[in-house]
């Protein structure tokens, strides 16, 4: 009965008699047990979440942990003069773009293809094994990766040996991988994809569970093949979640990463691999400048917030799902 | 109605046989190439880790370890296993994993529920509340003083309170409550089912996939974490996790080879049989330690993957 | 980060490194007093009445050892037993600054703390006590040990807040190792007769013409290491072939006191010009650039390598597993790696041997504001300081972990060596102890001439040697390799790295934008074209230019110049 009510008066139509903050308050006592169920977390939100933002004003002093709010020294614009003044501010931020972008297109295009072609596998059991073994170099911390792939890498590394081997490079004259500079971001981007492939589709393939099985059946009469059926039906099936992920992770498009470019990243590279998190540790964290590090957060916060809602809004145009 | 589709299947299933497309075959030839290549190249570094952990670590330190240890030695593990902290360490990481996963799970999903609700008033303003958080944060200090203030350094709710929702996960959620057909929802409200009762009785079980999901996702994430540990509970060491006392094990080992050297010249004649370990045979064999357990966890999730489980759920 | 990191391993090595009196090797004392109190360790020396049980809490910013308390070890219960004291000891696992951080934001503080790199935001935090008057009371053996050492820890309010983790005491004792050097595989020696080698050219030559004899084995002039902040090694070397210690970032002249950078310098160019040329000669291994750490010491223990230059902690782990096997088959000693003073010129000097150098001020350890009763903190360091808690802390029990013979020299059996592992030293303490605390400085030695550094004592060197060892030596007509190095130079100001700077004054980022520089652009040049070596050198010169590198310099002259005022008020 209840709710019965709720979807007459939350319906356009209903819309009649109270206007304005009125409306709203009866509008929320009818729904309040969706506000029971979600408000308490909205504190917890502010508290976890909002609260902590106060910190933002460190980017604005010479801040001194030690010091109390009040007595700090207030320097105005300086740590973000430092970081957009510096000549290396467009190479390192075009790095993090470049990387980052890379990350975003084959991340999603590689899981998604991967998703597909596990959709693909009738034998269970080969499936199974295939997503299990393809998730582990998740698990591996960037570390112990970075240290596989140098060696991997390396002239005397499996690499260079197939190569060899392939008649494609000479004895004696191997590619040092790491050494140059235009290398790094599809180096990076390879290791990223194999790093978290398997883990990526995990997500598509929950989706998935979402397709109703008689859309499958009623393609094999129509005698669709096998690539029309994933274009046809997989893939749609699981749009919304692809699209929905998209526009969250556009928002991310100044966050690259750190350990692998910190990692993989060496004197030869470093035109190529230093991104804004890197040049934030060397100046920032390194010399405990929290200031700087806050700054470049903020500078990343405000981009963030204008790419997302940017991409919102296309989806929206597009008549795509959307994140609000 | 069942029968009559199940028939028709059976019949499908044989005209398709048939028609098996040589273009199908050699798409299956494909894939399963494909799918063998990404095995091994996803298998490759977990056989080397474990090959290195199972190999001597002054031996290791030469290189050349691929698939299997040139030297066999349990050495390594042993050492991990020698501090008697790590056990308990590891009851924490369970305990912080299971009841970690299971809060947030559980949290993230009701709140996603009501953002599903395309009539909920507060439906727009609490969205964007919760997204915008993912692209922001105040800084280490801040967040440090207000752990501080809410008592709970020291305590082993700093490994769950703060992660009671995670966005990506509630967004996830959601888009997957708003994909359940509108007309199981409405079944339920019409059956006169109140918020609560839909939820836990139909949008709960329906989107069980998910939930294994974000289960998956929030677990990994609980079972790894050690900053947290670090930043809040560094000195007690009954609140521990199996990440941080390995996290200090490598340390240790850091030193520990320095000292080495140190033995080295004292034991000289003698010191042949040390075993000493080595950062790198430590790294590859706290990488095994500490994976595992977790890794086991996701074939049992598996079950919730199966196609058309959700539409199937509906059904029956 | 870079630096920090390199500090404290290098404050490491120091600890580490081990050398021997090699004038007078011990029988001085006829009768060493009743065998250094350390067997009666029950009996707390004076009257003091015991105290009651209280336990501490340390925090180290040095990742050192496991979490504990300090009366969990035998040293520890003994030291407890004389004080009543013991110490819940917690070691840094991540970042330092971030701990260090939240510390000071929260002002609550371990008892006493070890900030490491982070020692002067710990000293502007306020969040240390001075201790004049502490050790005014209660400090006699502080005030022995360190003497006028601690007016150099001084802060700019005159009171001192700070202990320097060491300081010498007794006669001065050198490492029997040099603390770096250029190596080179004992096989290449052999086979050209043991010659002696001083210069830059003879060392590569000795290779090269080495790699040439032996053509079919696919060998490797040399490598060197330039991961991450490890780069120093690859960066220091103008500096040591100048005839200069490790300084840093300059050299400093012993006469006029004057610092200078040696990054841009002809001696860097002529040191990247012979690494161009081995390059050229396919002698050098293009992949040092490219390698990591872990890389590069598999390196040093493929037998392919015929020589680098390094610090020695830093290739430690390659000269163990080197040693161990030439141990177990004697013919794998060729492999072992011999350390040469080279320089650019026989008339220079080197000095790649540590000497007597000055405190060094930006470490420390401090009792902080919340510590509830820092007499008894000072107390426990007073007692540590005593020479017999020092015998303790590192040879430890007589009869256990050490013998003393008839000339009351100290020495460790055959057995009680191979007792003492890793498992041994955590248990008994002596990793707990060995840099954790105030206490004697590594080339210390105690009043009847024994070395405090047990790997110091020449009798313990001398039995670590093998019959190779002991071959190549003779070969050379030395006794340890340090007497094929020249004698250290008195530097006051020893290690120029050492200054105490603020993390963001001009100094530190003159040096984080050098290693930028220098990382860049050295690889290029060692693996350029010859013909293009001084295109890319001018480019490299022009942006070194950018850097205040004379503000740099005048900052480290006014530092060494106050050191050695410092160092000559002391005498």
């Amino acid at each position: 009965m209840e709710t019965k009510a709720i979807l007459a008066t939350s319906g356009p139509a209903a819309n009649k008699k109270p206007k304005g903050i009125r409306l709203f308050f009866i509008k929320l006592a009818r729904q309040r047990a969706l506000v029971v169920m979600s408000v308490p977390f909205l504190i917890w939100l502010f508290i976890f979440k909002y609260v902590p933002i106060w910190g933002w004003t460190i980017a604005f002093q010479d801040y001194k942990p030690a010091l109390k709010f009040w007595d700090q020294t207030w320097i105005g614009f300086e740590h973000f003069k430092f970081l957009f003044g510096d000549e290396r501010f467009v190479r390192v931020l075009r790095n993090t773009l470049a990387m980052s972008s890379i990350n975003l297109v084959l991340g999603f295009v590689t899981a998604i293809v991967l998703a597909l072609l596990l959709n693909e596998i009738r034998q269970v059991a080969f499936k199974r094994t295939v997503q299990t073994i393809s998730y582990l170099p998740h698990f591996i911390s960037w570390v112990v990766a970075a240290s596989i792939i140098q060696t991997t890498l390396s002239p005397d590394g499996i690499l260079n040996q197939m190569l060899i081997w392939l008649g494609i490079v000479d004895k004696g004259n191997e590619i040092l991988f790491l050494g140059i500079p235009e290398y790094f971001w599809g180096i990076f981007g390879a290791s990223s994809v194999w790093k978290d492939i398997g883990w990526n589709t995990i997500v598509y393939l929950a989706a998935m569970t979402t397709i109703d099985p008689s859309q499958y059946e009623a393609a094999e009469i129509d005698g669709a093949s096998r690539l029309k059926r994933m274009r046809y039906i997989t893939l749609p099936g699981i749009k919304p979640v692809i699209v929905v992920l998209l526009i969250m992770n556009i928002g991310y498009l100044l966050e690259s990463g750190f350990e692998p470019q910190y990692l993989l990243g060496n004197g030869m590279n470093v035109d190529y691999s230093e991104n804004i998190d890197i040049f934030v540790l060397k100046y920032g964290i390194a010399q405990s400048n929290f200031s700087l590090s806050i700054a470049a957060g903020m500078f990343k916060t405000v981009v963030s917030f204008v790419l997302l809602f940017a991409a919102n809004h296309i989806a929206k145009r597009a008549g795509e799902s959307r994140l609000f | 109605m069942e029968n009559n589709a199940a028939t028709s299947r059976t019949m499908r299933k044989a005209k398709s046989r048939i028609k098996a497309s040589a273009g199908d075959r050699i798409f299956d030839y494909c894939n399963y190439t494909f799918m063998i290549l990404l095995i091994i190249v996803t298998l490759y570094p977990f056989i080397n880790i474990l090959a290195v952990s199972l190999n001597n670590a002054q031996d290791s330190i030469k290189g050349g370890i691929f698939l299997l240890p040139r030297v066999w030695t349990l050495d390594n593990y042993r050492y991990i296993f020698r501090e008697s902290t790590i056990f308990h360490a590891t009851l924490i990481s369970i305990l912080r994993t299971v009841i970690g996963t299971v809060t947030t799970v559980f949290c993230s999903a009701m709140v996603a529920y009501t953002l599903s609700r395309q009539d909920y008033v507060l439906r727009k303003f609490m969205t964007i509340a919760f997204v915008l958080t993912m692209y922001f944060n105040g800084g280490l200090i801040p967040n440090y003083l207000l752990i501080r203030d809410l008592h709970l350094l020291g305590s082993f709710w700093v490994y769950v309170w703060p992660g009671l929702i995670g966005v990506f996960n509630l967004i996830i959620i959601r888009s997957f409550i708003e994909n359940l057909p509108e007309s199981i929802l409405e079944s339920g409200r019409i059956d006169g089912a109140g918020d609560f009762r839909s939820f836990f009785h139909i949008v709960l079980p329906l989107t069980l996939p998910v939930l294994a999901t974000v289960a998956l996702f929030s677990g990994v994430y609980q079972w790894n974490s050690w900053f947290d540990v670090f930043l809040y509970n560094s000195s007690h060491i009954n609140l521990s996790t199996l990440q941080y006392e390995l996290q200090k094990i490598l340390q240790n080992s850091n030193t520990t080879s320095g000292t080495s050297s140190l033995d080295g010249m004292i034991n000289g004649a003698s010191g042949a049989q040390q075993n000493t370990v080595t950062p790198l045979s430590v790294r590859a064999t706290m990488t095994i330690v500490a994976s595992l357990p977790i890794i086991m966890v996701y074939p049992f999730l598996q079950k919730y993957f199966v196609k058309g489980m959700m539409v199937g759920g509906v059904k029956g | 980060m870079l630096r920090k990191r390199k500090l404290a391993l290098l404050g490491l090595a120091a600890v580490l490194s081990f050398s021997v009196v090699t004038a007078c090797s011990g029988s001085k004392k006829e009768n060493n007093n009743a065998a250094p109190g350390t067997s009666s360790p029950g009996v707390s020396e004076g009257t003091e009445p015991k105290k009651d049980k209280a336990t501490f809490t340390i925090f180290n910013g040095v990742a050192g050892s496991k979490d504990g308390n300090t009366n969990e070890t035998t040293i520890g219960k003994m030291l407890e037993d004389q004080t009543g004291v013991n110490f819940k000891l917690e070691f840094l696992v991540g970042d330092l600054n971030t701990k260090i951080g939240t510390m000071i934001a929260s002002n609550e503080y371990p008892d006493v703390l070890i900030p490491d790199a982070a020692i002067e935001e710990v000293l502007n935090a306020g969040a240390f006590i001075p201790l004049d008057d502490l050790i005014d009371k209660y400090g006699p053996n502080i005030k022995r040990v360190y003497g006028k050492d601690l007016d150099q820890m001084r802060a700019k309010d005159g009171k001192l807040y700070v202990l320097p983790m060491s300081a010498q005491v007794g006669n001065f004792v050198p490492d029997p190792e040099p603390a770096a050097a250029f190596y080179i595989q004992r096989r290449v020696l052999e086979e050209a007769g043991y010659p002696k080698v001083r210069t830059l050219d003879q060392y590569l030559k000795l290779i090269e013409d080495f790699a040439n004899k032996h053509k079919d084995e696919n060998l490797t002039g040399m490598v060197t290491l330039t991961h991450d902040w490890r780069f120093f090694a690859t960066s220091n070397p103008p500096m040591h072939l100048m005839g200069y210690p490790n300084d840093g970032n300059v050299m400093v002249d012993v006469n006029t006191l004057e610092a200078k950078t040696y990054s841009a310098s002809d001696a860097a160019k002529k040191w990247l010009q012979a690494l161009n040329g081995l390059n050229a000669k396919g002698l050098f291994d293009k992949a040092s650039f490219v390698d990591n750490y872990d890389q590069y010491i598999a390196k040093l223990t493929s037998h392919k390598v015929l020589g680098f230059f390094d610090q020695r902690w830093q290739a430690a782990n390659a000269f163990n597993a080197l040693k161990d096997a030439a141990r177990k088959d004697p013919s794998q000693d060729a492999y072992n790696y011999f350390p040469l003073p080279i320089t650019f010129d026989e008339n220079i000097p080197d000095a790649y041997v540590d000497g007597l150098g000055s405190v060094i001020t930006n470490r420390g350890i401090g009792i902080t504001v919340s510590a509830k009763d820092p007499a008894r903190i000072i107390q426990y360091f007073d007692n540590l300081l005593k020479e017999e808690n020092q015998i303790l802390i590192s040879w430890g029990i007589k009869g256990e972990t050490y013998e003393v013979n008839e000339q009351g020299r100290f020495y460790r059996t055959k057995e009680q060596i191979d007792k003492i592992d890793e498992a041994f030293n955590q248990k008994f303490g002596f990793k707990y102890y060995s840099w954790n605390w105030p206490s004697y400085g590594a080339n210390s030695s105690f009043s009847d001439g024994n070395a405090k550094g047990v790997g110091y004592q020449p009798e313990v060197f001398q039995m670590s040697l093998t019959e190779a060892d002991q071959k190549i030596l003779d070969q050379y007509g030395i006794q340890t390799y340090t007497q094929l190095f020249a004698k250290p130079l008195e530097r006051p100001w020893y290690p120029a790295w050492g200054f105490a700077k603020d993390a963001k004054s001009p100094e530190a980022m003159w040096e984080t934008k050098k290693d930028e520089l220098t990382k860049k652009y050295y690889p290029k040049l060692v693996l350029a074209a010859s013909d293009k070596f001084d295109t890319i050198w001018n480019d490299f010169l022009k942006e070194f230019g950018k850097l205040d590198t004379a503000g740099y310099e005048k900052w480290t002259t006014e530092q060494v110049k106050k050191k050695v005022e410092a160092a000559q008020g002391n005498s």
